[in-house]
């Protein structure tokens, strides 16, 4: 997988990235990359700078130093609406979404279908969003609430059907299970593996680690802000990654592991 | 308005907002229906006429104050502003602008104190209660300080058209050479009143800023998140609170023909309980344009009907505080269920 990839350019270069905050230095100078049809997981403590890092990405923070390329193209992210130009989609752990709107208010929050007089288009957003919902959950109803009165899994999928909905290039996934029952969870892994073979790269934050280790190619450990190694996940087994993620060092006498899991 | 619990669960009744906006309505009629059996003059076309005339300074600074409370802020400084855009207005008249551009100037100072009211909510961050309680004052100070406190008047009989103005007025004359005032005309503040709820309940319902006003309401790190330039949709309704404060202003000192830069004290508090009792929520995300009409004309009937049945101003007060107070509890009641 890797080595076919390895000619192409990256999807997503980020490269000496910095972010501090005052004093606490949140990422430093912490680089990574993600080719077209790949999943990367993006691991760490809670505070060791992983879902900063995935925030500068989603334009949602301005980082303090450092570049990021799409394709090749220097991308500048100053907003979440660049980032979005970009094709780079978010599903966030909040879910983001307005509870006192419907599903389909939220699908197309800030970027509304509109009539050819400028009004907002109700009636083709509705038919729309059901299609996606429906998609994902045949049996989604209630898209006329406010999603403030859906179920926690009724809310992802929207959440989902909002970052794919738009053609996403580079998707970003922070815990997306972390809300969901077994059912719901095995949906999202199977939608995982079904928009990686569509092309599209993907960063999951998890910290399931049967999830990595189902559905990543390659894992990144950050440990206090650092990147402390990136690799295959054939060359790694539950236990390295427990090492890198705690003490941020590998195992002594750590040799790739070759797949053999 | 209190025999609504229970009826959510029975799908074709009216849920949410809609049951408000039609409890409220309900109370509308309840008091019109009550002030015509304490006073025979209420009912009279001559009367509602007048309400209609008293509810349209309260009724267009309910709308800005609407957009700002959906967004999840407040604006204190219409009444303020309300004077000032008066006092603008009336020193461009007495430098010798006709009455038009002078009022339109007017206007564009009242949006001017509300975008730079957006301004310091947005970019330095303070408080919209803070920031708007600020503007409250200055906008004041100014007004005062332009005038020297003195009313400004002799300004033409123009300037009174669009207070005292009406559309259809039918006046005959009679035999004995006075006028007998058939029908007296809606009034134009009336007509602007309407025009003015039409637009921005079309801007809140059909537009995207009107989505994006709610949005950020809503949860404003989603709407952020989402791609929705929050400062800028906030500025928007700040911006628009404050030209409808101008508006009003135009329309209550022209309808006195005299410009006081003491007017509008307090009335952004008459414009908060129109919203509230109109089913707005202080926390954001829910309001309508349509509903704080209604709550404009409860608190216009309330006064007028209360007026004319010989209450006293100090009691109105009170019973208008627990009218504000009543609409929010049966609200929160319903939300609960």
């Amino acid at each position: 997988m890797l080595d076919a990839n390895a000619q192409e350019p990256p999807l997503v270069q980020m490269s000496e990235i910095y972010k501090h905050f005052g004093g606490v230095h949140a990422v430093e100078g912490v680089s990574v990359d993600l080719y077209p049809g790949e999943v990367v997981g993006v691991l760490g403590h809670n505070g060791a700078g992983k879902s900063c890092l995935m925030q500068i990405l989603s334009g949602a923070m301005i980082p303090n130093g450092g570049e990021i390329y799409v394709n090749g193209q220097e991308a500048d992210l100053k907003s979440p609406h660049d980032a979005k130009k970009f094709g780079i989609e978010t599903i966030y752990q909040t879910l983001a979404l307005a509870n006192h709107l419907d599903a389909a208010q939220n699908l197309f929050l800030g970027r509304e279908l509109k009539t050819r007089f400028g009004n907002l288009d109700e009636a083709r957003m509705h038919t729309e969003a059901q299609d996606a919902l429906r998609q994902l959950n045949p049996n989604f109803k209630n898209l006329k609430d406010p999603v403030a009165k859906l179920s926690g899994g009724q809310r992802q999928v929207i959440a989902i059907a909002r970052a794919i909905y738009f053609q996403a290039k580079v998707l970003i996934m922070d815990e997306p299970t972390a809300a969901l029952g077994p059912s719901e969870t095995a949906m999202v892994a199977d939608l995982t593996l079904r928009l990686k073979d569509e092309g599209i790269g993907i960063f999951l934050i998890s910290h399931d680690m049967h999830d990595v280790f189902d559905l990543c190619d390659r894992v990144m450990v950050m440990n206090k802000g650092r990147n402390v190694g990136t690799f295959r996940i054939e060359d790694v087994n539950k236990d390295d990654i427990l090492s890198l993620i705690i003490k941020g060092t590998l195992p002594d006498g750590w040799a790739p592991r070759g797949g053999s899991k | 308005m209190s025999n609504t619990n229970g009826n959510t669960k029975l799908r074709f009744l009216p849920t949410g907002s809609s049951l408000h906006k039609l409890s409220a309505l309900l109370t509308l009629l309840l008091l019109i229906l009550a002030f015509s059996f304490t006073s025979p003059a209420f009912l009279s076309v001559n009367n509602g006429l007048t309400v209609l005339l008293q509810t349209s300074v309260i009724g267009l600074l309910a709308i800005g104050m609407t957009l700002v409370i959906i967004t999840g802020g407040i604006d204190l400084s219409v009444g303020s502003v309300l004077a000032l855009s008066g006092v603008v207005t009336g020193l461009a008249i007495k430098a010798g602008l006709p009455v038009m551009p002078a009022m339109a100037f007017g206007i564009i100072a009242g949006a001017f104190c509300g975008f730079i009211n957006g301004l310091v909510i947005t970019k330095l961050r303070i408080t919209p209660f803070v920031a708007t309680l600020g503007m409250m004052m200055i906008a004041r100070g100014v007004a005062l300080q332009l005038t020297g406190a003195a009313p400004i008047s002799r300004l033409g009989e123009a300037f009174g058209q669009l207070g005292n103005g009406s559309f259809f007025r039918i006046v005959e004359m009679q035999a004995n050479g006075f006028p007998k005032v058939i029908f007296p005309g809606i009034p134009y503040p009336a007509v602007l009143l309407v025009v003015m709820a039409l637009i921005g309940g079309f801007l809140l319902q059909r537009r995207q800023i009107g989505r994006h006003i709610f949005s950020v309401g809503s949860n404003e790190e989603a709407a952020r998140l989402s791609g929705v330039k929050v400062d800028r949709t906030k500025i928007w309704a700040y911006t628009a609170s404050g030209a409808l404060a101008g508006l009003a202003g135009m329309v209550l000192m022209s309808r006195l023909v005299t410009v006081q830069p003491n007017e509008g004290v307090m009335y952004e508090l008459d414009a908060i309980a129109a919203s509230v009792i109109g089913g707005a929520s202080l926390m954001g995300g829910v309001g309508s344009i349509s509903g704080s009409m209604i709550g404009a004309f409860i608190i216009g009937v309330l006064r007028n009907g209360l007026n004319m049945a010989g209450t006293s101003a100090f009691i109105q007060q009170i019973i208008i505080g627990i009218v504000v107070i009543g609409a929010v509890y049966i609200d929160q009641i319903r939300n609960r269920n």
